[in-house]
This record gives structure tokens, sequence and C-alpha cells, in this order.
């Protein structure tokens, strides 16, 4: 899991071009890779080409916040399951619960530590990925109980 | 279905949703699965922290299972001397040892047509390992002094708070054990790794409490929530529902405010984001990073404290303006942009 998740695809949203340059920095230091976006519209353009594992996303920024980037994403299949990290004011727990009602997996307020950065990423990464384990054991479990019941 | 009879069935059976409080998307998922499993009767091995829940869980899929009218029964392993654990799970024959006057049915009977949840299965004894090992893959006990098995239709959930694999590598857990055990692996996040549910959770608990003890209405104050979804919970929902139990008592006029906050939840400098080893001996020690995560954590606090004012925040750490600000740029700190200075940014 530690391999393939070293190679995890983070993307950076923020409509600061300072902030993700040192999110982005924090990211790849971590071992991913770090994919840059500087608004939601581009986020949501870039992620129409390629996929991500997981995203850091601002919560304030102009034309499209960071709530509008989450109702896109949780109401498109193909990006619904990938888990969101919201920036936010530390003491904003309106918006925390908006973000919580669509699904953000974490939040994390500025001034953003590296250390903490990185434990946040891992744990929602190491998330997804034992809820894909247990997936896909249940799967194959059904496809053996499948066989039995067939016979 | 008549709503009369939901209900009936409701308050016999807790739904899912009520045993595994939550709206985090690891906890949506988990609880979809906890219905699947429920429909199979596999061995399921759940690794979560102290608190995090495991018995809750292990409960949930027993009572959703065509198993829930049959008993579930809790061992946990740690909590019996090593010496008692074998005829505690196996029972035993009469004279078997000092003390034993008569026969005994082990755990593992009580269990039969229901489930068995063994809980801190990495403190399970190596030679008992394999006698578990044997009952799993032949589904007979035996029990100690008898010569005679008996067949045994028990579900095995086990669970573990520390990682088998890793306990595997160190050899002090059987790998076919291990593998026997896990056929479908669950992991139950920390409550820190899913915060956003520090607010259903404390609704809940309060809830629960009214209910108990009749209609009063607390209200959390919005700065005591935000020390609570701050606190990292190292007991996890365990630690939380025994401070909420604390907070009510505590609390004057229903009002659950920062003053009656212990120590402990407003002192945010706690280390607990540090995750590497802090004892001597363990390879990836490294002093330098701990020491660093602790400049980290206060700095952060006390540019929290004075609203982001670096002059000021330097000031409460004793330390220069230009100390503070080399110290800043290399714990990785991103200031807010509004009180970012001209030569740092």
């Amino acid at each position: 899991m530690e391999e393939r998740q070293r190679t995890a695809q983070v993307m950076v949203v923020d409509d600061d071009p300072d902030t993700v340059i040192i999110l982005a920095r924090h990211v790849q230091r971590e071992g991913y890779t770090a994919i840059e976006a500087s608004s939601g519209l581009e986020c949501l353009r870039i992620l129409r080409e390629r996929s991500v594992d997981l995203i850091l996303l601002d919560l304030m920024m102009p034309e499209m916040d960071g709530f509008e980037v989450c109702r896109a994403l949780k109401g498109n299949q193909a990006t619904a399951d990938i888990p969101i990290i919201m920036i936010t004011a530390r003491d904003d727990l309106e918006a925390r619960a908006e973000g919580m009602r669509l699904g953000v997996a974490d939040f994390l307020a500025k001034p953003v530590f590296r250390r903490q950065l990185a434990n946040r990423i891992s744990a929602q990464l190491d998330a997804v990925a034992a809820v894909r384990t247990a997936e896909a054991a249940l799967n194959r479990l059904r496809g053996h109980l499948g066989g039995d019941k067939s016979k | 279905m008549p709503p009369e009879a939901k209900l009936v069935q409701s308050i016999r059976r807790p739904s899912i949703d009520q045993s595994l409080i939550g709206e985090h998307p690891t906890i949506v998922k988990l609880r979809l699965l906890i219905e699947r499993l429920a429909a199979t009767d596999a061995t399921v091995l759940i690794t979560g922290e102290s608190g995090s829940g495991k018995e809750v869980v292990a409960r949930a899929i027993h009572d959703h299972s065509g198993r829930h009218a049959s008993a579930f029964v809790p061992v946990n392993c740690a909590a019996i001397p090593h010496e008692l654990l074998e005829s505690e799970m196996f029972g035993h024959e009469r004279g078997t040892f000092t003390g034993a006057a008569g026969p005994r049915h082990g755990l593992f009977s009580s269990a039969d047509g229901g489930t068995i949840f063994l809980d801190e299965i990495g403190e399970m004894p190596m030679q008992l390992q394999a006698k578990l090992l044997r009952l799993l893959e032949d589904g007979v006990v035996r029990p100690v002094g008898s010569d005679r098995s008996t067949r045994v239709n028990a579900r095995v959930i086990a669970a573990s708070n520390i990682d088998l694999a890793a306990a595997v590598k160190r050899r002090m857990f059987r790998e076919d054990l291990f593998y026997r055990l896990q056929v479908v692996p669950l992991v139950i996040p920390p409550l820190r790794e899913r915060r956003s549910d520090i607010p259903l959770l404390v609704e809940y608990f309060l809830d629960r409490i009214r209910a108990r003890v009749g209609a009063r209405d607390w209200t959390v104050t919005r700065e005591a929530m935000v020390h609570l979804w701050s606190y990292d919970w190292p007991g996890n929902v365990r630690e939380l529902e025994h401070m909420i139990e604390r907070l009510v008592i505590l609390c004057e006029d229903s009002v659950i405010d920062t003053a009656i906050l212990p120590d402990l939840l407003l002192n945010q400098t706690r280390m607990s984001e540090v995750r590497e080893p802090t004892t001597i001996g363990d390879k990836s020690l490294n002093l330098n990073a701990i020491v660093r995560e602790l400049e980290g954590r206060l700095i952060n606090q006390a540019l929290k404290q004075t609203a982001g004012n670096k002059q000021a925040a330097a000031r409460l750490l004793g330390l220069k303006r230009t100390t503070f600000a080399a110290k800043l740029r290399r714990c990785g700190v991103i200031a807010p942009s509004d009180t970012e200075e001209p030569e740092e940014s």
C-alpha cells in the first residue's frame, strides 16, 4: 500500500498562485505527484482528462467556490469517490458543516503545516484504499458463493 | 410494511445507521460494507484504534445477519489471563486442572449458531492461535482435557488495534491464521480522520443522555465545538462519549462552554500529529523531525493567538523577529495572505 500511495496523484486547487506553489511543493516532498489547478473550472477540466487520487480544495475562490466544485465532483460518478480535503477557516463551522453534507473527507485551516498536511493526505488515501480492499474481498467472496449456488 | 411494524423492528434491531454514527464518506461506505457482510458468513478482521468502534461494527454485522436470533459472544483476548483463555474459549473436562470441578462449555459453544467476537486477537498466545486455526478450518471444538471433538457453527469476527500484518512480520502472529481471519478486512478510521462527524456524535451522545435522564436541552457553544472539533481524540469515539458525559455534569444552565472544557482540549499543542516513533531504539527515530514538529505546533498556536501578527507571535515565543521568520519558513507554514510581510513572501 505504501509504494502505491507514494505515487498517488494529488490535485491542489487554489486561486492564489503562491499557495498553489507552496502546497504543491509540500505534496511533492511527501513523494506524491502534484497537479496544480488555479480555479474550480480548471479542476473540473483536468479531471475530464485524467484521474487523481485526492483533491486539496480551497473554499474561497472567485467564480466557482469550493462548495460548487464539491457538488460537481460528487454529482459525477467518475469523480464522486475522490477524497476532498477542504481548506477553510478553523472556526468556520458553518462552512465545515456544509462541506460535510457535500461529502468532504477532511478540513484544514491556513496556515497549513507540512507534517499536518502529509498526515491528513495519507490518512484519507489509506481509508479509501482500505475500503477498496474490503470491497474487492467481498466481491471475490460473492463470486465464490455465486458459483456454489449455481451448482 | 405498516409504520408500526417498522418501528417495532427498529427497536428490536438497531439500524446500521444507529450503531455506526457518521456521515464521513468512509463511514458511509463502511455501513454499506457491513450490510453486504451481514448477508454472508465470511470471517472478518476489523482493525481500528482503541475506542474507534470495533465491537459496534461486529455487533452490527451480527444483528443484521441471519444469526441475529442467536448469541453474540464478545471475548477480549487481552483481558483473560493466557493460561485461562484456552479453557474459556474451548471449554474443559471435569478435573482437567485444579478448580475444574465439572465440565464446562467454552465460549465457542455458547456462540453456536451465532457470532463470536475475538477482540484484541493479536494478544492471543501462539499455541492457542494454532488451535483457533484448526477450529476455523475444521469447524470443530475440542475442550481442554477431552479426546472428543464437537462441531460448532459460529461465525468468527476478530479485531485488533495493532497492525496484524506487522505482527506477522515480527513472528508474533501466525501468518496462516492471519490470512484465514482476514477473509474480509475492515478498517475503522480513528475519529481524528473523520472529524466532520464530531458534531453529529456530540448530538447523538447528548440525545442518549437526554433519553436516559429526562428531557433537557443542552447547547454546545460555537467556541466549545471548535475545540471539540480540533482535539485529536486519541481515545476516539469512546473518549468523546465519556467527555460529553462529563461536560453534561459540569455544565451550568445546560450550556456547554469553553469554561468547563478540560485543559487537554483547550491546549492544542499536543504532539499528536507527530507520527515519528518517540522511543529510543526505533529505527526511524528522528529527533530533528520531532523538534521541528513541536516548533511548528507552537508557532501555529502563537500565530492563531495573535491573529497572524508575526511580531507579536515572536514575542509570545520569546524569539527575535528574524529567528521567528526563519523558523516560519523552515516549518513550511503558509501564513494567511493578508498578514504576509513583503520580505517573507
